[in-house]
């Protein structure tokens, strides 16, 4: 197994598709791509072997939570319920009112997803997110020298 | 043994300065440094990892691992920190030290910034000073600094704040679109502004080509070398004069002393843990506030049990470095035109003769900011943190933000301090440096203040909206880290002379931000370097 296999099991089949869900909410896709399309899914499998190494039960923990969470409202999976309902459960998640078992801090969770998936889309691009340097076209940072 | 004449510690902005001066005026000197002589590409431009945020390391030593430093928080409880974690108080370990990444700002102190007592008194629980020295006398030596390091600036427009016998070498910089702005609101309030000095090239200055205006000025390393540091002026002198050797990945373990207590030199681990003890007549301590305090107190023996020059427990105490208030502010207009470095224009109207303050300080536009760093520090306080709303602000406004922020002259505390922590090692097996205690309340209601001029310069110049939070009471240093080992005339009070000479030691010297009695309302590098040149002045004329 190369290191990119072994980062990819990082995190379980299941939590890596309810992370891309999680994070294409956090940014999601208008005339610019969602942060998911824009690599924040890559950046964060990098950063899992090196700087987020120790965050990842965290990320297992909350992700596996967010599934409960959705089982809980009667949906198979958080990806399967609307992206209104989605929304309405992540601003929920955002200040603890959760209804399933979390083994870690919702709120913490949370805000630790949203700040890595910022770092992933609006870093340099070295760092594996910001494909193409999409979000600083966005913004309106160019490198010129 | 090679015996040289004089070690200098640390090859930074103090120690680059004193190594050039004294192998040009025929003296053998050993330049030694623990961080990497590092190229424009080892720097890199990691958003991440760099001087402006250290999010998961830096672009410069030191090491994540392996350099711990415990922090004392303002409830007593300790914590291991990390270089990039910021209670570190970090500054870059490699050559050049900060200068091979800062913002270049080159600010001269005020004349009354050297006599904040005199002026003000001393508040209860301060340990607020005057220098041994005042402008009138290190004058020549910024004027040396200006000219031998390089800045460009406008001596015209200084408005007088600042008596100086010549111009500087370069012009200003251009005035982009936000400098404009600025000055059109500090007009209109009233203010006087000045054009930031900066020790970047305007023009093509000391071999090297003039700024290209890039994006990535401050925490970076300037890919055309028009940013002037000691990596590019005074170190390549001193190795030009084939006289001074430099060694990089040196960490200084102790200051030697002979049995009668005489400074006899240093010993040093290289890159492959190599011990070494080596001989001069004089040391120089140039390590930054910090690990110079640090080196002084881990070269303890029996004759000194409390560390050099540490007799009255002077040294480590006083850290300071600055607190910096500032505002955002949302224009109508596109305000960014991407001209780097982004900082043009500044104030200097709130420096001092604020009623019922002790000081002020300047305040100045920004850097170009990171988009990152955007996000993390500078969105308004009620745009949503995620979602398509956060996306849409992000998109609308990066480039319609303008901000103000600045340096506020810190009123020293005796509490702020640096000590050594033996429970703790770092990977050479010498105690850490513990910091504790925190700067006199005074700074904060400066900082708050100034703060509120931020907002108002903002206003005055366009913005329909302002916002930033005001700094709380804690403890500064990092990048402007000075005061551990102040000047003055009386070694009770002071750990240095008037030239930086530790008290009660012939040929023990410090030359970085520690012999600051007090730190001014601006970057002090500047004065470091304008010290340095004072002391090796005086250093080859008493020899």
């Amino acid at each position: 197994m190369d290191n990119k296999d072994q980062f990819i099991h990082a995190l379980s089949t299941q939590q890596w598709a309810t992370l891309r869900v999680l994070v294409d909410l956090i940014i999601p896709a208008d005339d610019f791509p969602g942060g998911w399309e824009a690599g924040v899914g890559e950046y964060l499998r990098r950063q899992f072997q090196e700087a987020l190494q120790a965050t990842l039960p965290l990320y297992q923990g909350g992700l596996d939570a967010l599934e409960r969470e959705a089982h809980i409202r009667g949906a198979r999976s958080f990806a399967m319920l609307d992206s209104g309902v989605q929304q309405a459960l992540l601003h929920q998640v955002e200040v603890g009112d959760v209804l399933a078992e979390w083994p870690v801090s919702a709120a913490a969770f949370f805000a630790t997803v949203i700040e890595h998936a910022m770092e992933g889309f609006y870093s340099d691009p070295a760092n594996g997110g910001n494909r193409d340097a999409v979000a600083w076209h966005m913004v309106g940072f160019e490198v010129r020298g | 043994m090679t015996v040289y004449d004089v070690i200098v510690v640390g090859a930074g902005a103090g120690g680059g300065v004193v190594a050039g001066l004294l192998a040009e005026a025929g003296k053998r000197v050993l330049l030694l440094e623990r961080g990497r002589d590092l190229a424009f590409s080892d720097v890199g431009r990691d958003h991440l990892r760099n001087h402006r945020l250290a999010q998961y390391g830096h672009n410069t030593g030191p090491e994540i691992n392996g350099n711990p430093r415990v922090f004392v928080d303002l409830s007593g409880q300790s914590h291991v920190v990390r270089p990039h974690e910021s209670q570190y108080q970090n500054n870059a370990a490699c050559v050049g030290g900060g200068t091979r990444v800062f913002g270049a700002q080159a600010w001269r102190f005020l004349p009354q910034d050297f006599a904040m007592a005199q002026q003000y008194g001393v508040p209860a629980g301060s340990s607020l000073a005057d220098w041994p020295i005042s402008y009138a006398d290190l004058e020549p030596f910024y004027e040396q600094a200006e000219w031998e390091v390089g800045v460009a600036g406008a001596a015209a427009s200084n408005h007088g704040f600042w008596p100086r016998r010549r111009d500087y070498p370069m012009p200003a910089l251009e005035v982009h679109r936000q400098g404009a702005v600025l000055r059109a609101g500090a007009a209109a309030l009233g203010w006087e502004t000045v054009p930031v000095p900066l020790l970047i090239n305007t023009v093509p200055h000391g071999g090297r080509p003039a700024c290209i205006h890039c994006q990535h000025c401050v925490g970076f390393a300037c890919p055309v070398e028009a940013k002037n540091g000691t990596h590019n002026t005074l170190i390549p002198r001193a190795l030009a004069t084939g006289r001074c050797e430099l060694i990089t990945e040196a960490m200084v373990t102790r200051i030697v002393t002979d049995a009668a207590g005489h400074v006899a030199g240093v010993e040093y681990i290289d890159r492959d843990e190599q011990r070494h003890e080596v001989r001069a007549e004089v040391v120089v301590c140039s390590a930054g506030a910090i690990e110079t305090a640090r080196l002084l107190l881990n070269s303890a023996t029996a004759k000194h049990p409390q560390g050099l020059g540490n007799q009255h427990d002077q040294v480590g105490r006083h850290l300071q470095g600055h607190y910096y208030p500032g505002a955002v502010g949302l224009m109508a207009e596109t305000i960014y035109d991407g001209q780097g470095p982004g900082v043009s224009t500044a104030t200097c109207h709130f420096n001092h003769g604020n009623e019922g303050l002790i000081g002020g300080g300047m305040l100045a536009d920004e850097f170009i900011a990171l988009p990152i760093l955007f996000w993390k520090a500078l969105l308004p306080p009620d745009v949503p943190r995620w979602g398509l709303a956060n996306k849409r602000f992000m998109r609308e406004n990066y480039r319609r933000v303008l901000r103000v922020m600045g340096p506020v002259q810190e009123i020293p505390s005796p509490e702020a301090r640096v000590m050594v922590e033996p429970t703790v090692r770092d990977r050479w097996g010498l105690p850490v440096a513990r910091l504790s205690g925190a700067t006199h309340p005074e700074t904060v209601r400066t900082a708050a203040f100034m703060a509120e001029r931020a907002h108002q310069w903002l206003q005055a110049a366009g913005a329909t909206r302002v916002w930033g939070s005001t700094p709380s009471l804690h403890l500064s240093g990092g990048q402007h880290q000075a005061g551990t080992c102040r000047m003055g005339h009386e070694p009770h009070t002071s750990v240095v002379d008037a030239w930086g000479r530790v008290h009660g030691h012939d040929n023990l010297f410090v030359a970085d931000g520690s012999v600051h009695v007090t730190n001014g309302g601006f970057n002090p590098v500047l004065t470091i370097l304008a010290l340095a040149f004072r002391m090796a002045d005086h250093l080859v004329r008493t020899w």
